[in-house]
């Protein structure tokens, strides 16, 4: 039978009074890039901490390769084959870059499969991939801003993950680096053979390069779940973004012109 | 395989320190109680080192470990004694309750406490500790608040001669022992997976576990270690060595403020820092205390501070920085 990486069904998220996932439905494939757009305060966030198991859902189930995960603490989501960054790097900062990488390495789906060295070396690849082999060495909590970006990348990535969650991998770059970052996503996704979720608040110039899929949310709810033209240019989606009803060809030309 | 030793050069100096001290002592006469002073301190700061250095907790409630270890080879001694046949062995036996007695201590502790971080663990484990004490001397168990004194069993059992060599050297002995196999684990655990996981939970906990890593399993590991190494120091330099326990003489907060002393003068989370940080405050205080008595801890009070402002991150954090690139960096850490 035809099975999912990673199914959502029916996930509800509160805090307090707050619903902060409402009844989100969502299936992934094998090797899909996805991304997921919508404004500040969505749910995005809430949603990939539900995935990864920092908190579990009120209602509804996650279910990843046929396997129900919805009660199973994160650190035995890893091994499985979830990976993802954060929003704000979280860099295990007085343990140099090679360190961070090879953690990543040693209790992601590797974990009791490699020796630490054999993980230093996982790590160097990894970094080496990702670009900031000059920093090898370094304390990651000295790195910038981008570098640690780029570190919390190689150690998602030595965790050899089926599905990668990206938080915002793109907030607070020039547009420059956004489109080699989407470059980098993409060539990682296929040389990795992964399934990649990136997340996304409002740059669209990343997201129309990027996903071949589009999830927008708003107000905690799926809103639109389509190919990425047609749900970037869906009215409700551009409502959301604009707050308006707009011009409709002006919009498609907005966007499409890069 | 050249590799694999290298790794394990920082201890070196450590080792080297213990045998140096060890021999000092063992051939100039006279010198053998501050040698035994001066490792005591070593070896606790070392053994607390394990768990405070690489996971960030600071456990205030410590010295229950070494109280355990010291009731441990108390009770041990005390039942066993009668069975001449054990011999020395009752030793063995005493130094297995104190190992068991700290095992429990620390699961249970881990079980409450570590679910609970900064000074919510601190606390907690303060509590453990007085409640543990007033449980003993409430309950009445284990001699409640009268203690056990087995010194008079261990010489029935074991002759004058023995007793006298096992309280004036053999127990300070093992306490080099004991500090040696601490620097040993805890550089065994920093060159392993435990060391990388831990230095993780240290960091961000909650980013380790998303990372795979079951953060309760490796603080529970360092934890019952360090409580481990802490009661083989307490069974030896205090149970042995004194032949007698009282709750109110063990289960002491203070014990555990100079565990911490010792570890931030040298350096937390460092192999040579309880070495150096427990040389600096022993030897401070063994000289204070001749030089002038009642009033070393107004002079050391002052030098602690200044210390811990001028290098916060230890002497041996300091030396790090310093040898960083020389050749001599493999052999600190």
């Amino acid at each position: 039978m035809f099975m999912s990486l990673l199914k959502l069904e029916n996930i509800t998220k509160r805090f307090g009074g707050l619903v902060a996932v409402d009844k989100v439905s969502l299936e992934i494939q094998a090797g899909e890039l996805i991304g997921i757009v919508g404004p500040n305060g969505s749910g995005k966030t809430t949603l990939f901490n539900v995935i990864s198991g920092v908190y579990p859902p009120e209602e509804g189930k996650v279910i990843f390769e046929g396997k129900d995960i919805t009660r199973l603490p994160a650190y035995k989501r890893a091994p499985l084959g979830l990976g993802r960054t954060f929003q704000i790097p979280r860099p295990f900062s007085s343990a140099s870059v090679r360190e961070n990488v090879a953690i990543g390495a040693m209790f992601g789906t590797l974990s009791g499969k490699v020796s630490v060295d054999d993980s230093l070396e996982i790590a160097d690849r990894y970094i080496e991939l990702v670009g900031i082999k000059a920093h090898k060495d370094k304390e990651s909590g000295t790195l910038t801003p981008v570098e640690k970006k780029m570190m919390e990348i190689a150690r998602a990535l030595a965790m050899k993950p089926k599905l990668l969650l990206m938080d915002e991998a793109m907030a607070g770059m020039n547009p420059k680096d956004i489109d080699s970052m989407v470059q980098f996503i993409k060539r990682i996704k296929e040389e990795e053979g992964i399934a990649i979720v990136s997340m996304v608040e409002h740059i669209m110039r990343a997201v129309v390069g990027l996903a071949e899929r589009v999830v927008v949310m708003n107000f905690g709810a799926k809103l639109v779940d389509a190919g990425t033209e047609e749900a970037l240019t869906d009215p409700r989606v551009v409502e959301v973004y604009l707050g308006h009803p707009p011009d409709e060809s002006k919009w498609k030309s907005e966007i499409w012109k890069k | 395989m050249n590799n694999t030793i290298s790794k394990y050069y920082p201890l070196i100096p450590v080792l080297g320190a213990y045998l140096i001290m060890f021999l000092i002592g063992f051939i100039m006469p006279g010198m053998w109680q501050m040698v035994a002073l001066l490792a005591f301190y070593c070896a606790l700061g070392q053994s607390w080192n394990i768990f405070m250095g690489m996971t960030g907790y600071v456990d205030f409630g410590y010295v229950t470990f070494i109280a355990l270890g010291t009731y441990g080879m108390s009770l041990g001694i005390s039942y066993f004694s009668q069975y001449e046949w054990l011999g020395v062995g009752i030793i063995a036996i005493g130094f297995i309750f104190a190992l068991f007695l700290a095992s429990l201590s620390a699961l249970l502790e881990a079980f409450i406490a570590l679910r609970l971080r900064g000074a919510y663990f601190a606390i907690a484990c303060i509590g453990i500790n007085e409640g543990l004490r007033y449980f003993i001397e409430g309950a009445k168990i284990w001699g409640g608040s009268e203690g056990i004194i087995f010194f008079g069993a261990l010489t029935q059992a074991l002759g004058r001669d023995t007793v006298n060599q096992l309280t004036s050297f053999w127990a300070d002995f093992s306490v080099f022992i004991i500090a040696a196999l601490a620097a040993f684990l805890n550089m065994y655990y920093m060159r392993s997976k435990i060391g990388y996981a831990l230095t993780a939970v240290r960091e961000d906990e909650d980013a380790a576990k998303v990372m795979g890593i079951n953060t309760n399993k490796y603080k529970t590991i360092a934890f019952l270690t360090s409580g481990w190494l802490g009661a083989g120091v307490g069974a030896m330099a205090w149970g042995l060595k004194l032949g007698y326990v009282y709750p109110g003489d063990v289960f002491v907060i203070h014990y555990t403020v100079e565990c911490i002393v010792v570890v931030l003068l040298g350096g937390a989370g460092t192999l040579l820092g309880p070495v150096v940080g427990g040389l600096i405050y022993g030897l401070s205080k063994y000289w204070l205390a001749v030089i002038m008595p009642g009033f070393q801890l107004l002079i050391f009070a002052p030098i602690i501070i200044i210390i811990i402002v001028a290098a916060p991150e230890g002497v041996v954090g300091l030396m790090k920085r310093r040898l960083k690139g020389t050749k001599l960096e493999m052999f600190i850490e």
